[in-house]
């Protein structure tokens, strides 16, 4: 590393921060003049300035790219036609109805990757939210070494995923995986599990390594939950001689679901759509392992089927917005959107 | 409204400018820069060496910058060439494997290399009826049997000395022979030693669920399941670790990997060909293909001639000496195997010995459908979920859908 | 039965204590166990990755992996890239997320539910999607091979997330506040920024981890955005290490672990602030 290069990156940086600056300087400027003085609502200037950055960038960068997805949803694209794709609403028909008659990859259909897609998210999250609810509670009661079991407990999540998901391939290693060397040592030879082979172990694996990297985030947010929690409310229940089961059932739980709620959705979101995991513990490609987020990716990028993947994300980012919309009608969640 | 998107054009514009500084590259006194990528890998020392020739090149051609991407995978460098392409902002030369040829030409991203060089000089390249579309680099990037002189003195010449040997070899801490076993890439020898291939004449209709291929499934299983000469579950670095730790008398490698055991064994190293199928008497068949050079479409005139220049400075004869001597891989400049390392290292004598037996692999799109529907169902066989016989039938199945997939 | 202020759930049988540390005992193993094995990778001589021992610090440990990693010279130039990418990222996120947030949690505009289901749905959208697109994007602006480039999508991205966590804890502050100032003559900017923006700080570090963890450890986009080896961040640092059949384990853990102990200070540092700053927004009077 040398001198140059900082200075070369650091005036890159600079050069680019002020332009962003002048830009929005004169955007801001833009907005308030129209504002008063074209539409004559001086009043509603601040609202727009506020929102004009955030507006423009998430349109820029966001709206676009999500049109462009759109318009190639629209083709035929792929590497026979890669260069010169044709388009229209024929081919849109024809992918979505690819999508749901014809094999994805090249065994599974659509219907068989949303369960395990389905399966995978419910998994997920529900050990996510016990196991982050049960640590919370212990670590929100009066125990011994509470910062320094905290301090650990949350390792997981401050890890880059890139090397925890390599580290757990490696520990679903056959011969030198952390795991078959235990099965080995306890029961022979015989008790070695292919957990990159076989299509359910490796959903298993799978499964261990996100559940290990996604628990800390739940148990952070049910310990800010139980601390919100007055503790008047347990006192009374004390009194009238509830036990410590049905607390927790009456009283905590009921109390933290409001702040859980939303949490739990983004969960499911980030669970649902959650690529890294799914696509490195599966080494061998098995289909058994691919959700539809996986099954996407090598649509677009191993098969190279631009037109018909288009199709599909917009499918997959549709049933996730109809799980999240129903989600969050029956928990009450939806009135962040609305207040 | 109006304003704004006007102001938004002008930021635009603005950053285009800024930009349009640091990377117009053809500038007008002669200097061009131009990027290659590479799946050259540092862990074997062949990224470095690409680096010192990058530095002696632009040492002799002043005008000349070169900027070097390393991928990581071939799978990597392939996607995003393809999305580079597509974008419009593509390296000017791609050093890679040979297979890529068959999606980049489907998809009219490469050039014909007909004008840059003479061809006739190459072992032989990609070649359609519109022209050649790859340079060379070296030839090989084949499997062979690779031995350790210290466990065995004699290597198999037949499968069926093979299992006696590895039998007589594997015991608690010690395997007969270790190979990549789920990857379809170290199946395809067995197969063709089977009198299998995996398309038919027309070069493109895949042909899995055959008799041949269930043969030669059985056998692999077989290796693991019956004779157990073979570890339970084996990737390439449980494969190349257990060899290198003296706890594998054989292992089936590539080219790529003899310059590393080489440093590790010497003299001790042996290499000759994987042994003849005692049940056909034939050879199995592994893959040949080798490390091309191929020059993107539309990139521009001064790049090209720079990048034809790079070229050149690869496939010259020191350069391809250097790479006989450094890494063991067999030259593409036809020139160069008179390197006096490929007669006299019995190392290189070896490689060469397996490669007369090697089957060029197809450079076609349907590959890549083939090379899927094998993989997972290879590891289910050698797991014994499922019969050879079935596995073949998903196999053929699978390939025939991922063709559909991608017409 | 004593009588003190204690709230009652905190006073456990001495069994129930015990069961609760044996809990935390085994989670904590479990959760240190992958991230010892690799500091033992990190240690262990040459390329033996593989090991069958289960020995946290090899019987022949060395630092040649980290000295050797260091020693290249560019291991800094990843950090250094990756650290200037990600804190002007959380920077520009968090500044346009801070305003837009407010905006949208003190007023009632057109549009403004639209807005906010919007956001919502960006998290649903398969990450692999928008790198396609965003490329082209850059092209087309030649931000290619910029750092100006990958900051403005990562920016960007981050930004409705801290949208969603900053609104609802704006939402918390009463409004009371700010109509004292206004009566006493503030601008509303000045109400802004002395009186809410520091009542907001767990909420800003919780969007400020947020916006750094995700540009830190990105590294799809950032592999064809950034081709240049002396633009790489951390993550295609350590990719470089990788190869398509052989990779320097050694080395690569060793980069590791040296990559996760800022980030794992980090978190250490505003932990305090997570706890409150990401449910107090969901917290509803």
């Amino acid at each position: 590393m040398s001198f140059e290069i900082v200075a070369k990156s650091l005036s890159q940086i600079g050069i680019t921060l002020a332009l962003i600056l002048i830009a929005f300087g004169i955007v801001e400027a833009v907005i308030f003049l129209v504002y008063n003085k074209v539409l004559k609502a001086g009043d509603k200037a601040l609202t727009g300035m506020l929102l004009a950055p955030a507006v423009i960038g998430l349109f820029l960068l966001i709206v676009i790219p999500l049109i462009y997805e759109l318009v190639l949803s629209f083709s035929n694209m792929n590497l026979h036609h890669f260069k010169d794709p044709s388009f229209g609403i024929t081919y849109f028909f024809d992918n979505i109805k690819r999508v749901f008659t014809t094999k994805i990859l090249k065994k599974m259909t659509f219907w068989p990757l949303l369960f395990q897609t389905v399966l995978w998210t419910a998994i997920q999250v529900t050990f996510h939210v016990v196991l982050g609810l049960m640590l919370a509670l212990i670590l929100n009661s009066k125990i011994r070494f509470k910062e320094l079991y905290k301090g650990i407990l949350i390792l997981p999540w401050a890890m880059p995923p890139v090397i925890s998901g390599l580290t757990w391939r490696g520990e679903f290693h056959s011969e030198y995986g952390f795991f078959n060397i235990i099965l080995r040592r306890l029961f022979g030879d015989a008790a070695a599990i292919p957990w990159m082979t076989d299509g359910f172990w490796n959903f298993v694996a799978m499964n261990i390594t996100n559940i290990w990297m996604g628990v800390p985030f739940m148990m952070v947010i049910c310990l800010g939950a139980l601390q919100g929690v007055p503790s008047e409310y347990y006192e009374a229940a004390a009194m009238d001689g509830a036990g410590k089961g049905t607390r927790l059932f009456q009283i905590t739980i009921p109390l933290i679901k409001p702040v859980l709620a939303p949490s739990v959705m983004l969960g499911i979101i980030w669970t649902f759509n959650n690529f890294n995991v799914p696509y490195f513990i599966n080494q061998f490609m098995l289909e058994t392992s691919d959700i539809l987020v996986t099954a996407l990716y090598r649509a677009a990028f191993t098969y190279n089927q631009y037109g018909f993947a288009a199709a599909f994300a917009l499918v997959i980012f549709f049933i996730l917005f109809g799980i999240s919309i129903i989600y969050m009608k029956k928990t009450g969640a939806l009135k962040a959107v609305g207040d | 409204m109006k304003k704004a998107i006007l102001f938004i054009l002008t930021v635009l514009m603005s950053f285009q400018f800024l930009s349009a500084n640091s990377n117009t590259e053809a500038a007008s006194d002669g200097n061009v820069s131009i990027e290659m990528w590479t799946k050259e890998g540092d862990a074997d020392g062949t990224l470095q060496w690409t680096m010192a020739l990058i530095e002696q090149f632009m040492a002799e051609n002043p005008t000349i910058t070169v900027e070097v991407v390393k991928k990581t995978t071939v799978d990597e460098l392939r996607e995003d060439f393809q999305t580079a392409s597509l974008a419009g902002e593509t390296p000017d030369l791609l050093w890679t494997v040979s297979d890529h040829a068959g999606p980049f030409l489907t998809a009219d991203l490469i050039q014909s290399v007909d004008g840059l060089v003479d061809l006739s000089k190459f072992v032989e390249t990609v070649t359609t009826a519109e022209g050649s579309w790859a340079v060379p680099m070296s030839s090989g990037n084949h499997l062979m049997l690779i031995y350790n002189k210290d466990l065995i003195q004699t290597p198999p010449t037949t499968t069926d000395e093979l299992i006696a040997m590895g039998t007589e070899l594997t015991t608690d801490d010690m395997y007969g022979l270790v190979y990549n076993q789920t990857e379809p890439f170290w199946f395809v020898p067995w197969l063709g030693g089977f009198n299998g291939k995996v398309f038919a004449a027309d070069g493109v209709t895949p042909t899995l669920n055959t008799k041949e291929m269930v043969n030669a499934l059985q056998f692999v299983s077989d290796l693991k399941n019956k004779y157990a000469i073979v570890p339970q579950e084996c990737d390439y670095n449980a494969a190349d670790t257990l060899f290198k730790e003296g706890k594998a008398a054989m292992i089936i490698n590539g080219d790529w990997s003899l310059g590393d055991y080489e440093k590790l064994f010497g003299d001790k190293l042996g290499v000759t060909r994987i042994p003849m199928v005692s049940a056909t008497k034939k050879w199995p068949a592994p893959y040949t293909a080798g490390i091309y050079l191929m020059v993107p479409k539309d990139i521009d005139a001064a790049k090209a001639k720079a990048a034809a220049k790079l070229i050149e400075f690869f496939t010259s004869k020191d350069v391809q000496y250097s790479q006989v001597n450094d890494f063991n891989r067999l030259p593409g400049l036809k020139a160069a195997y008179d390197a006096p390392k490929i007669k006299e290292s019995s190392i290189l004598k070896g490689s060469s010995y397996q490669l007369e037996v090697g089957t060029p692999m197809p450079t076609v799109l349907e590959m890549r459908a083939v090379w899927d529907g094998i993989k997972p169902e290879l590891a289910q066989v050698l797991a014994g979920n499922i019969s050879p016989a079935d596995a073949a039938e998903l196999m053929q199945e699978s390939a025939v859908a991922g063709i559909a997939a991608q017409q | 039965m004593k009588k003190n202020s204690t709230p009652l759930i905190q006073q456990d049988t001495l069994i129930e204590s015990i069961i609760k540390q044996i809990v935390m005992i085994v989670f904590s193993v479990v959760t240190i166990f992958p991230i010892l094995r690799i500091i033992s990778v990190s240690l262990r001589p040459g390329d033996r990755l593989l090991s069958t021992s289960l020995r946290i610090i090899p019987l022949d440990a060395t630092w040649d992996n980290y000295i050797t990693l260091i020693s290249n010279g560019k291991f800094f130039l990843w950090i250094w890239n990756s650290a200037i990418i990600t804190l002007i990222t959380a920077v520009i996120g968090l500044s346009i997320a801070a305003f837009s947030a407010y905006a949208v949690s003190r007023w009632k505009f057109r549009g403004r539910s639209a807005l906010l289901l919007f956001l919502l749905g960006t998290q649903m959208i398969p990450a692999a999607m928008l790198i396609i697109p965003l490329f082209i994007i850059a092209t087309k602006l030649s931000l290619v091979n910029t750092y100006s480039g990958i900051i403005l999508a990562y920016s960007v991205q981050a930004v409705p997330f801290s949208i969603w966590i900053l609104k609802g804890y704006y939402d918390t502050i009463p409004r009371s506040l700010e109509e004292a100032a206004e009566i006493d003559g503030a601008p509303k900017m000045y109400i802004f920024f002395k009186i809410i923006l520091p009542l907001t700080l767990p909420a800003l570090a919780v969007a400020f981890l947020f916006n750094f963890m995700s540009s830190w450890n990105e590294f799809m986009l950032a592999s064809i955005m950034l081709r240049k080896s002396t633009m790489h961040p951390w993550t295609l640092g350590l990719r470089d290490l990788q190869g398509q059949y052989q990779t320097a384990w050694g080395q690569y853990s060793a980069g590791s672990v040296l990559i996760s102990i800022p980030v794992v200070f980090l978190f250490y540092k505003s932990s305090r602030f997570l706890v409150s700053g990401l449910t107090m927004g969901s917290v509803k009077e």
